[in-house]
């Protein structure tokens, strides 16, 4: 009943809550990225990239975002040209 | 013959490590299975006391490790069926005592005369932590559904993951079905989702528990406890007798019920 009478004034389930707490705070607690790990995130991708195409090796960013719900990891490459037949290797 | 070697573990305190253990080692014991379960909770010895064994103990896991005794002497044979056996932690020694060197060659040596060998993993992830995992292959994560038990068991999973364990599986406890109707309490699902590890089992929250450690007879000796059938369920799945229904939320009304009766 005082469920009910919660929810009717706008309370959300104290169960959602949690859940949308713990979704961001497990988030925080994992991103234990360190300046190397990245590193090695931004030459993989240059590795894998320049099989497809040529990039510019020294203007490639890698950030790691945090958003109201997600992270996400953005990456900035510029690319110079894609190798022709590179849908084929 | 190499026996699985699985810890039990969860980061925070109180959440039902130990009564996991001992209904889990009690459950495979009754299949007949070969069963050692270690306490490694080296200074706040309690799987003693749950399986109803503290007056027999003479020597304990630290004995072994320096070679006080022969493991024989320190493993405790259970009142009730003669294929259980328990090591009791030592109760006046500090974690460093071992290392988790000595547990891995210990839980090996155990491995190739046990079906089971089960760890009852401290709370907290300093050295007691370590030594308890160093010679697990298999993990079994406790957690109930409140955000601390949640946040230390994620932390938990990180390190295990880290460690390399093989097999990691989430055990949700105490869970209140009719507080998750209400939607006051996260769900299985949300658990789940949160947590990223398989299920392995959900236990409903229950008095029967406290009962039973009160007595020192794990749940599973009794036939109609709720809390216990979900704990048979846990120890059959770990035995990969897959396809058994998960239990929790769905295993209530009338379906749920045939489920029950069809699975015990």
């Amino acid at each position: 009943m005082l469920g009910i009478l919660r929810r009717l004034l706008g309370d959300r389930p104290s169960g959602q809550i949690a859940r949308k707490r713990m979704q961001f705070v497990l988030m925080h607690d994992r991103v234990d990225i360190t300046p190397d790990m990245l590193e090695a995130v931004k030459n993989d991708i240059i590795k894998v990239l320049s099989r497809y195409m040529e990039i510019d090796n020294r203007s490639i960013k890698v950030d790691l975002e945090q958003g109201k719900d997600f992270m996400a990891l953005i990456s900035n490459v510029q690319v110079k040209r894609v190798y022709r037949h590179a849908s084929s290797i | 013959m190499a026996g699985k070697t699985i810890v039990v573990t969860s980061g925070k305190g109180g959440v039902g490590k130990t009564t996991t253990v001992a209904n889990l080692g009690t459950t495979l014991a009754k299949k007949k299975y070969s069963v050692v379960m270690i306490d490694t909770d080296i200074g706040l010895r309690n799987l003693d006391v749950v399986m109803g064994l503290e007056n027999r103990i003479v020597y304990n896991l630290v004995d072994i490790i320096e070679g006080k005794c022969r493991k024989e002497q320190a493993m405790i044979r259970d009142r009730k069926i003669p294929n259980l056996f328990m090591i009791p932690a030592a109760q006046t020694r500090e974690k460093n005592s071992i290392t988790p060197e000595q547990m891995k060659e210990l839980c090996s040596t155990l491995a190739a005369e046990f079906d089971y060998v089960m760890i009852d993993c401290p709370a907290g992830i300093e050295q007691g932590f370590k030594n308890a995992i160093a010679g697990a292959e298999t993990a079994l994560v406790v957690t109930t559904p409140e955000v601390s038990a949640i946040r230390d068991a994620d932390r938990v999973i990180g390190l295990l993951e880290a460690a390399m364990l093989k097999h990691i599986s989430l055990i949700i406890n105490r869970l209140n079905a009719k507080m998750v109707k209400k939607g006051d309490m996260m769900s299985t699902e949300d658990i789940i989702s949160l947590l990223s590890v398989p299920l392995l089992g959900v236990v409903p929250e229950s008095d029967e528990v406290v009962v039973s450690t009160n007595r020192g007879v794990p749940l599973v000796h009794d036939r109609s406890s709720k809390a216990g059938a979900a704990f048979r369920r846990m120890a059959a799945r770990l035995n990969g007798e897959e396809n058994l229904p998960l239990d929790g939320d769905g295993s209530h009304g009338f379906f749920g019920r045939m489920k029950r009766l069809i699975w015990n």
